[in-house]
């Protein structure tokens, strides 16, 4: 049974697509079956792994359950590592779920033929609050939030928390990691001590803002590939070791 | 999905390299030397679920031979003997592996070393569509034939069938007939796949009983020589189980076909094979107490399950005393020469004087679908006045008649006669001898446990066994009642009118 994990913020451009690609690649790299559902119709991952933004029969025929998921899956270049690729239907997928008498269990079901082939199934979330991302709550065992040290990603922060409800059986654990971190600056430095003091569950690994993950749209490569030894992707494998060592914790001790 | 094509006659590693590079457009990665080790059971069950277990880079993996897809991992030291699924660190790989194999062990297999050259195919993205991997195996410090190993990747599997067009024919890179893990296997004398004891034969209808019986107790032979080693160095358990079935078919075979061999040279072959079974009987008996141990043990509550310890290691130690006879009859003279002369008997068998062998000439199908009625009818006549209260030998008996219509069917039926008769023919007996191997398990086990009790009463936490097994003893002896309440369900499934005339129509 796959572990699902959700990059997933209600603010845009915090680094989510930048975290799930390099997270999946290294969960893959390190051996574990790995699939990767770009769920934005902007289709960033997809364009990162180069693949077709085009799923057969879009979004909704996904949601009705009228595809074979499988069918649609698409090799990347890295062994281990499969997409299920972004499509720009996809941005109506909402009113697609909206349909259905549970919509939120929509995702769990389209991914329920896959849960026993992958042993992670990262999911990365389009920005904002709604009924993809109440889905995508339902399906992930863990969100994974990043953020950038400032009031406005806080804020966000808190309000992710008061969707969650504090979490409990069926919700997902919340791992919030700092991203885009500009250690020189001394508001970046105080927002981190102070979002530490107030939600001590932060992870200790922070990804740094650098000019290296801006080259992976040039590069269409996850950085932990192209510049396997830079600081970018020595963070990725700091905090992909974190989170496996938070999920191990949270597999002893059920909420 | 993936292919295999060898280099053209007289091309170079080097030049296959760039005669790929000129045909494709590729990106060519680095070269990288790997030591892989295979393995398998003996009878190659991965290998018949399209898988196979290599050790590489400190990992052992499950692989789908077609896809070269990775089932599960897992880091562990090379295995250097044998490897049950229980030795593997519980995990997806040991779960895996344990229901392919079950109680069978991997064994190794074959070693290559390989230098393998990646070079993936490109579409106009730059993103890898295939996988070709230009690969320069060595056997033994031999070298084996040089190949391309082209992979589709998921989702592009059109785009394997272009390359493989385009390597095959317009580049003439001849296909390889075996994967290269089937090329080593043979080049150093083994047989990918390894060795089943299924027996498949083609049999015409009209073939002499003589020559059918014979290619069947040849083929069974076999079985039982290929897996005597195995049974004697007691490798697995399943070498033992499938040499005792194949004497077993085999005196089925001169049992019920008895009147195409000559009566007195017979019944000394009978009278050898009966003795390799019995001699075999206890080993095999045991085995199966000790595997199934932990089954028995559920029956009783779980405060009790640990106190029944001490009659695990009673069984144990007979299972290592049995096994010690076995292996020395095994290697006798006795056995050695009963395979031999049963050898040339059945090669000579055509030659023999028909006058003391009535049906050696006739029919194959007219002697077995005979054979096969005659059983049938005689299992329906004794199954139809047995009842809960019927005494134990009466279940034993038709238990008896029903392997040896199991084995007429399975080595005669299956070939000769309309698979829509014979399989749900075999299904039904199959659950009928499931309730009567219940009935007479639960009887055996309850006489076993019986026959260790002073045993067990003299080792250490002896009085404690003794209790567990009286509550274990009661419960094997509910399990034989139930067993029996199931028996008239099943048999009338099996004995039904319909059944009965079918077999009367099928069988001529």
């Amino acid at each position: 049974m796959s572990t699902v994990l959700a990059t997933y913020n209600i603010k845009g451009g915090v680094g989510k697509t930048s975290a799930a690609v390099n997270l999946a690649y290294l969960a893959a790299r390190g051996g574990a079956r790995t699939l990767l559902w770009d769920l934005d119709p902007q289709g960033a991952c997809t364009y990162l792994l180069r693949i077709r933004p085009k799923v057969r029969g879009g979004g909704r025929k996904l949601v009705r359950l009228k595809s074979e998921v499988g069918a649609l899956l698409k090799g990347t270049d890295y062994e281990g590592l499969d997409l299920l690729p972004a499509d720009f239907s996809y941005r109506h997928m909402d009113l697609a779920l909206n349909r259905f008498k549970r919509p939120t269990r929509r995702l769990v079901r389209v991914l329920a033929p896959l849960r026993d082939e992958y042993d992670y199934v990262f999911l990365d979330c389009p920005p904002s609050i709604s009924l993809v991302s109440e889905s995508v709550f339902e399906a992930a065992d863990a969100l994974l939030v990043p953020i950038i040290p400032a009031t406005l990603s806080s804020r966000t922060l808190e309000q992710l928390y008061g969707v969650i409800d504090g979490g409990g059986p069926g919700k997902p654990r919340i791992l919030p990691f700092f991203s885009m971190v500009d250690s020189r600056k001394r508001m970046h430095r105080d927002e981190m001590e102070r979002i530490r003091g107030r939600w001590p569950g932060v992870l200790e690994t922070a990804i740094p803002a650098s000019a290296e993950i801006e080259r992976m749209g040039v590069e269409r490569d996850v950085v932990a590939s192209y510049a396997p030894n830079g600081r970018q992707a020595l963070a990725y494998r700091m905090l992909w070791d974190e989170v496996q060592r938070r999920l191990a914790e949270y597999a002893s001790r059920p909420q | 999905m993936s292919e295999d094509f060898l280099l053209p006659t007289g091309m170079t590693v080097a030049a296959a390299a760039r005669e790929l590079a000129a045909g494709l457009h590729v990106r060519a990665g680095k070269a990288r030397c790997s030591h892989r080790a295979y393995y398998d059971t003996f009878d190659g069950l991965l290998h018949s679920a399209g898988l196979l277990a290599v050790w590489e880079d400190g990992q052992l993996a499950l692989i789908e031979r077609d896809s070269d897809q990775t089932r599960a991992r897992l880091e562990m030291e090379k295995p250097n003997g044998r490897l049950f699924a229980s030795d593997v660190e519980p995990g997806r790989l040991s779960e895996a592996l344990h229901e392919l194999i079950d109680v069978r062990a991997l064994l190794p297999l074959v070693e290559i070393d390989l230098v393998e050259r990646p070079l993936d195919v490109l579409d106009s993205e730059r993103k890898t569509i295939v996988r070709m991997l230009l690969e320069r195996p060595t056997l033994a410090r031999r070298r084996l034939a040089p190949r391309v190993h082209v992979v589709a990747v998921r989702g592009y599997e059109e785009a394997l069938r272009g390359v493989s067009q385009m390597l095959g024919s317009e580049l003439g890179f001849p296909r390889a007939e075996q994967s290269l893990l089937d090329e080593a296997v043979i080049a150093s004398g083994g047989k990918p796949g390894g060795t089943s004891a299924k027996i498949d034969l083609a049999i015409a209808k009209g073939e002499r009983s003589d020559r059918a019986a014979a290619a069947v107790l040849r083929a069974l032979l076999d079985v039982i020589e290929a897996n005597l080693d195995g049974a004697v160095a007691d490798v697995d358990s399943e070498f033992l189980h499938d040499l005792r079935v194949s004497v077993r078919r085999s005196r089925a075979v001169q049992r019920e076909l008895r009147t195409v061999f000559p009566p007195e040279r017979l019944a000394h072959f009978r009278e050898e094979l009966r003795w390799l079974q019995q001699i075999t009987g206890d080993a095999r008996d045991l085995d199966v107490y000790v595997l199934e141990f932990d089954a028995m043990r559920a029956l009783v509550p779980e405060s009790l399950r640990a106190d029944l310890d001490p009659v695990l290691d009673a069984l144990r130690r007979r299972r290592t005393r049995a096994h010690r006879r076995m292996s020395r009859a095994l290697r006798s003279e006795r056995t050695a020469a009963l395979f031999r002369e049963w050898s040339a008997f059945l090669d000579g068998i055509e030659e023999l004087p028909l006058g003391d062998r009535p049906d050696a000439a006739s029919p194959v199908a007219v002697l077995a679908g005979e054979r096969i009625r005659k059983v049938y009818r005689r299992m329906v006549r004794m199954g139809g006045s047995i009842d809960s209260a019927s005494p134990s030998t009466e279940y034993h008996e038709l238990r008896k008649q029903g392997k040896e219509l199991r084995y007429l069917l399975e080595l005669f039926g299956a070939v000769l006669y309309p698979e829509s008769v014979v399989k749900p023919m075999i299904k039904d007996l199959k659950a009928l001898q499931d309730v009567l191997g219940r009935n007479q398990d639960r009887e055996v086990q309850v006489a076993m446990l019986r026959s260790l009790s002073d045993e067990v009463s003299a080792a250490p936490g002896g009085s404690a066994a003794l209790m567990a097994m009286g509550v274990l003893v009661e419960r094997l002896e509910a399990d034989k009642h139930a067993a029996r309440l199931a028996f008239g369900e099943r048999f009338e499934a099996f004995g039904s009118a319909s059944r009965r005339r079918l077999v009367q129509e099928t069988f001529v």
